[in-house]
């Protein structure tokens, strides 16, 4: 349905996008996973026509869109990172506008409105000012903009960043519910990778603006079959003791974090005994030792060395 | 195009403050101004000290009495000075033999034109009282060609047919103050599309089926039509409820507003390419609304300029047009054909800065 090809962007000596290709089919939810910097909204900028690429294509049903914008414009609904609402208006006044510029009026667009405000669980305050509204009910309210005019496909650009959980929550089943049950085509970036991997059903990971691995959750994850991930927790935080556990034979990435330290090493190894002796040797107490499956985070850590939120 | 413009005016509905003061702000200043100021010829106490006689006095009275500009009337010094001290006058003046000194009570723009007047008369009379040393009877020569000249020359101008500068300090106060105050009005509402573009609502316009041209149609649509609102009212308020003269072509004063309006909207819209945070064009738009305003001729006429740099600058800003175009169809009854050449300027000017506002826009939105 929506695809890109060899999406470059560059800003001077800078290449924000690299080479990124990109396909979404009919209904899927992909995501685009990656930390700050990666090139994500970038990318998504591309994608919806806000941005020219340096070189590349984006394609909508097999149609170039960079020469007709228009079509992608119409089945598009973008939910920006930033909250982007007229704050000194009702959350109703703003979803009009939105409707409006899509062509909706009259008694659809009023339907439409009361659809949308439902959607995100708003409808008894909907004329209240968007600025009276917490964090998480602007974040609705950003994702009730963009679908306003039913989009098909619905790119959303780390829509949950600094809400509370419950509104995180409440955001995420609404996401997962367009996708699910109304089939709605979802392009979902984040640095979260837990949200990604509860909405998405394909994921790309992005670094350094190239797509470094893509993949289902399970295929993605296969990636470390061979591989298990130790998390110890101790009773504080020993730098000293992380580093020399990150050098312990078999340890292929290691990633610490307050009193935690998080070790991929290749089944099989033998790590507990060293793990101990190191320990006892810079007087650490060790809480809790947790071998996990892997998860999207681990994949990560395993492709760039780094962690996601670094 | 229509959603954006409506939704401007949505917008001033929940936050009408700002244009609410600069057009508060302009009726109270001219209000307030304007009732020490008369639309006819202002009257100027006139007192000789003992170094001239009676008949001098009365001869230089007579001279200045040619003009109808300001009217003066001879009384004692006293008499003139407790004019000045309670205020009945903003000035006085002290004719000496070759000289003069005013005597001022309290700042009026009409002093720059009364000092120039002044200047004037006294140079014309030395210079003749000059001329009349090395050749007696000059003076009645010169009066006898005056009254009967071998070539008569037709002058049209902004000032009328004769060219001379008629000064009314009420329409001057009007016209300056509300051509200055709706620069305000109409640069901190295009203030509002920096805003977006920091909110992201602009990017949200822009991938939506509404076609860049027509967002800032819509924007452009609602500044034009908010500070023309603003100029218009506040002439039809002035005109009907404080009574000023205003001339018998209204319309064409409002045809004036419209051009002067859509200048000002692509200045505007030419600063905010240039200056793209909001806090700077904080800074910028008084001091670009001042600094015209008062080259430009708002604050005092124009024609009491006599620095050539400041005149020159003056020539390439919208206000000064402005100004005269008003000045010219409200104090000299000019028509259409008269402020033809200045409404022209506002438009090409408006259209220049347009032109580059917005490709200069475009070009950093793309790279």
């Amino acid at each position: 349905m929506l695809e890109t090809e060899q999406l470059t962007k560059k800003f001077k000596d800078t290449i924000a996008v690299d080479d990124v290709s990109l396909v979404l089919r009919q209904g899927e939810s992909v995501g685009l996973l990656g930390p700050n910097g990666a090139g994500k909204s970038t990318a998504i900028a591309m994608i919806s026509t806000l941005m020219k690429p340096s070189s590349g294509d984006v394609r909508l049903n097999g149609e170039s869109v960079l020469k007709k914008p228009g079509d992608m414009r119409r089945v598009l609904g973008v939910v920006p990172q930033k909250i982007a609402l007229y704050e000194e208006l009702s959350a109703y006044e703003n979803l009009k506008f939105f409707g409006r510029l899509y062509g909706l009026s009259g008694k659809k667009l009023e339907q439409r409105i009361d659809y949308v405000v439902e959607l995100v669980g708003l409808a008894d305050r909907k004329k209240e000012l968007v600025k009276n509204y917490s964090g998480g009910m602007q974040r609705r309210i950003n994702l009730a903009a963009a679908m306003m005019h039913e989009p098909e496909v619905l790119i959303m650009d780390e829509p949950t960043v600094g809400i509370d959980p419950q509104s995180r929550n409440h955001l995420l089943e609404t996401i997962r519910k367009l996708n699910r049950e109304e089939g709605m085509t979802v392009l979902y970036t984040s640095h979260y990778m837990e949200e990604v991997e509860k909405l998405c059903d394909r994921v790309y990971i992005m670094d350094h603006g190239k797509v470094i691995a893509e993949g289902t959750k399970e295929e993605l994850k296969a990636i470390l079959s061979d591989q298990e991930t130790v998390l110890i927790d101790f009773d504080q935080n020993y730098p000293e003791l992380f580093a020399k556990l990150s050098e312990i034979e078999g340890v292929q990435h290691a990633a610490a974090e307050e009193h935690s330290l998080k070790l991929i090493i290749p089944k099989g190894t033998r790590l507990l005994a060293a793990l101990f002796h190191e320990a006892e040797r810079y007087g650490a107490q060790v809480v809790n030792v947790n071998v996990q499956t892997p998860t999207l985070e681990d994949v990560f850590l395993r492709l760039t060395g780094r962690k996601l939120r670094d | 195009m229509k959603a954006v413009f409506l939704l401007q005016w949505r917008r001033f509905y929940r936050k009408p403050l700002l244009v609410l003061a600069m057009f508060g702000l302009t009726v109270i200043f001219v209000s307030v101004t304007a009732a020490g100021e008369q639309s006819g010829p202002q009257l100027i106490p006139v007192y000789a000290d003992g170094s001239m006689s009676e008949l001098q006095a009365q001869t230089w009275l007579e001279r200045l009495n040619s003009e109808e500009q300001f009217q003066f009337e001879l009384m004692p010094e006293s008499e003139a000075r407790s004019y000045v001290a309670e205020g009945d006058v903003s000035q006085a003046v002290n004719l000496l033999e070759a000289d003069y000194r005013l005597l001022v009570g309290r700042e009026d723009p009409a002093r720059f034109a009364l000092d120039s007047f002044l200047r004037r008369i006294y140079s014309e009379e030395m210079r003749l009282e000059n001329a009349e040393q090395t050749t007696p009877g000059i003076r009645a020569e010169m009066e006898s060609a005056l009254s009967g000249p071998a070539l008569t020359l037709s002058v049209e101008s902004l000032q009328g047919a004769d060219d001379s500068f008629q000064y009314n300090g009420q329409l001057q106060l009007l016209f300056g103050m509300t051509l200055f105050f709706v620069i305000y009005t109409i640069m901190f509402s295009l203030v509002r599309i920096v805003d977006e573009k920091r909110a992201g609502t602009w990017s949200r316009m822009i991938i939506s089926p509404v076609r860049k041209w027509q967002v800032y149609l819509g924007h452009l649509g609602y500044s034009f039509l908010i500070g023309f609102s603003q100029i218009t009212l506040i002439f039809l308020l002035f005109r009907f409820a404080f009574g000023f003269e205003l001339g018998d072509r209204f319309w064409l004063l409002v045809a004036i507003a419209a051009c002067y309006t859509f200048s000002i909207v692509a200045l505007g819209l030419l600063i905010i390419s240039l200056i793209t945070k909001p806090q700077q064009l904080g800074a910028v738009i008084p001091i670009v609304a001042t600094g015209m305003a008062m080259v430009g001729g708002a604050f005092w006429p124009i024609e009491l300029v006599t620095n050539e740099i400041l005149l020159a600058v003056s020539k390439v800003l919208p206000i000064t047009y402005g100004l005269q175009a008003l000045t010219s169809v409200a104090v000299y009854g000019n028509g259409l054909q008269a402020v033809a050449i200045p409404l022209l300027l506002l438009l090409g000017f408006g259209s220049i800065c347009m032109a580059i506002a917005i490709r200069l826009m475009e070009w950093r939105s793309a790279s």
